[in-house]
């Protein structure tokens, strides 16, 4: 079935430094006739920060107020935050196969918490709303000098009895549609690798070396750019690129687009509307577009 | 030195316990490798993961509980999705991380601990997450006042930043929520 309305939870991330993810992923729902009611006073998810992924009651409760509050909503939620997206399947997961959990959390809400809203990240949403063939015909091939690597990184699909998203170890659900677009499409050797994830600003090292790995394999696999559904990713990979350089005393200039600004782009939006400016390292997009009317 | 005969009796039962919790078979392990090949953290930790399983299986469990692979590790699960016998490695590394908490024999890093913190505390207060607050308040705290500056005229040119604290209407309902995870930890 599809759905003409979502709820939408954007978290905080995308009210900041996420903010041309938030713009890009609106214009292209608001391009294609989706409607998005935005989750009244949501809250955050708590992120990697609240005691993850076995048994911790703040891990459930927090993202749990969200699903609540969709539940009086549509019948379907999208979080294009991976991180996001990940912490409501974990509360839903939880509060779907366990009473006790569930009574608990009622007991907090001071209500009977509702937890079936159907939550979807950003791929499984446009994969439902718009085809590869509809994609393709909008774009023309406007992307077709470019290649692009697919970047799940973890959150997306992991772990994969709880998300059921995609595979692991060699997810592919991006592709269709990022291959609608006229782009080449390689296999991209470290889409589910770790960018270093939230160890910023406690631990540079760490995150600057798997970042640096990713890029640097980008780089080997020829391509022009990598896409991602990931904020935090996004962040180590894009705004700490410069970093990066200087770490390792390289010059990599790996664009990273958000997964809506790709699918804007090859919908003919032009890359002011989808926020391509807000990107640490900007893409040629003169060359991508370069003989496209 | 470490005594031998001691450490692996003491060692027993610790490996009980986690496997016990983490619903994980550690003798399963055969030493691939192929946990530590794809870890994008092992250069950080004392022992990489199919050494901490190595540590496990023979009972020196004292060196999983002090090393800082738990400390450090940050749950990506990249080794549990490639483990080639599905050995959920990562929850191995958490739930020792977590006895070494629980006993108090190893706390996490202090700046993984304070960002932690900071982090729960703005959204406990206001209901998000305000990333320039918590970026300000952990140079503050940690004393690395100079801690990713250089990405501050980029984020600025870029308007990536909110300058006001986010809040939402219902934040009783929030501080009930943490209240009740301090309370009750576990279900």
């Amino acid at each position: 079935m599809v759905n003409t309305a979502y709820s939408y939870y954007p978290g905080c991330s995308l009210t900041s430094s996420a903010k041309e993810y938030d713009i890009s992923f609106r214009k292209v729902v608001e391009t294609l006739g989706i409607q998005l009611d935005e989750l009244k006073d949501w809250n955050c998810c708590g992120a990697s920060p609240a005691p993850h992924h076995k048994a911790e009651t703040l891990g459930v409760l927090l993202p749990g107020r969200n699903l609540h509050i969709a539940g009086a909503g549509h019948d379907a939620i999208v979080a294009p935050c991976a991180g996001c997206y990940n912490r409501l399947k974990y509360a839903q997961y939880k509060l779907a196969g366990d009473e006790n959990i569930r009574e608990q959390t009622s007991e907090v809400f001071q209500a009977e918490v509702r937890y079936q809203t159907e939550v979807l990240n950003i791929v499984q949403m446009l994969n439902r709303e718009i085809t590869p063939e509809a994609l393709r015909e909008k774009a023309q091939g406007r992307l077709a000098n470019i290649r692009i690597g697919a970047y799940y990184g973890c959150l997306l699909t992991r772990p994969a009895e709880i998300v059921g998203f995609d595979s692991p170890r060699d997810p592919r659900k991006m592709r269709p549609l990022m291959e609608a677009t006229g782009a080449e499409v390689p296999h991209f050797p470290f889409k589910t690798e770790c960018c270093g994830s939230y160890m910023g600003l406690a631990r540079k090292d760490i995150v600057l070396k798997a970042s640096f790995r990713i890029i640097d394999v980008a780089v080997s696999t020829g391509l022009d750019a990598l896409v991602t559904a990931c904020p935090l990713c996004h962040q180590n990979l894009d705004l700490r690129q410069g970093q990066i350089n200087k770490a390792f005393g390289t010059s990599l200039r790996m664009p990273v687009l958000y997964f809506s600004q790709l699918i804007g782009l090859a919908m003919g939006i032009s890359p002011e509307e989808l926020e391509l400016d807000a990107l640490a390292v900007q893409p040629d997009i003169g060359r991508w577009l370069r003989g496209v009317a | 030195m470490i005594p031998l005969s001691e450490t692996l009796s003491q060692g027993r039962e610790l490996v009980v316990e986690i496997e016990r919790r983490s619903g994980q078979k550690v003798a399963d392990c055969y030493q691939c490798g192929t946990c530590s090949s794809t870890c994008a953290a092992a250069d950080a930790f004392d022992y990489p993961p199919h050494v901490f399983m190595r540590l496990l299986q023979l009972g020196v469990v004292d060196r999983a509980l002090t090393s800082t692979t738990g400390q450090l590790c940050y749950d990506c699960m990249t080794c549990s999705s490639r483990c080639p016998i599905s050995i959920d490695v990562a929850d191995v590394i958490e739930t020792t991380k977590n006895i070494a908490d629980e006993q108090g024999i190893r706390e996490s890093e202090r700046g993984l601990r304070l960002f932690r913190n900071l982090f729960l505390k703005n959204v406990r207060r206001h209901g998000r997450l305000h990333e320039a607050s918590l970026l300000a308040w952990f140079n503050l705290k940690s004393g690395k006042l100079t801690n990713d500056m250089s990405l501050v005229p980029l984020i600025l040119h870029r308007k990536k930043v909110r300058i006001i604290q986010p809040r939402i209407k219902n934040r009783a309902q929030v501080r009930r929520i943490f209240q009740r995870a301090k309370e009750r930890p576990k279900w």
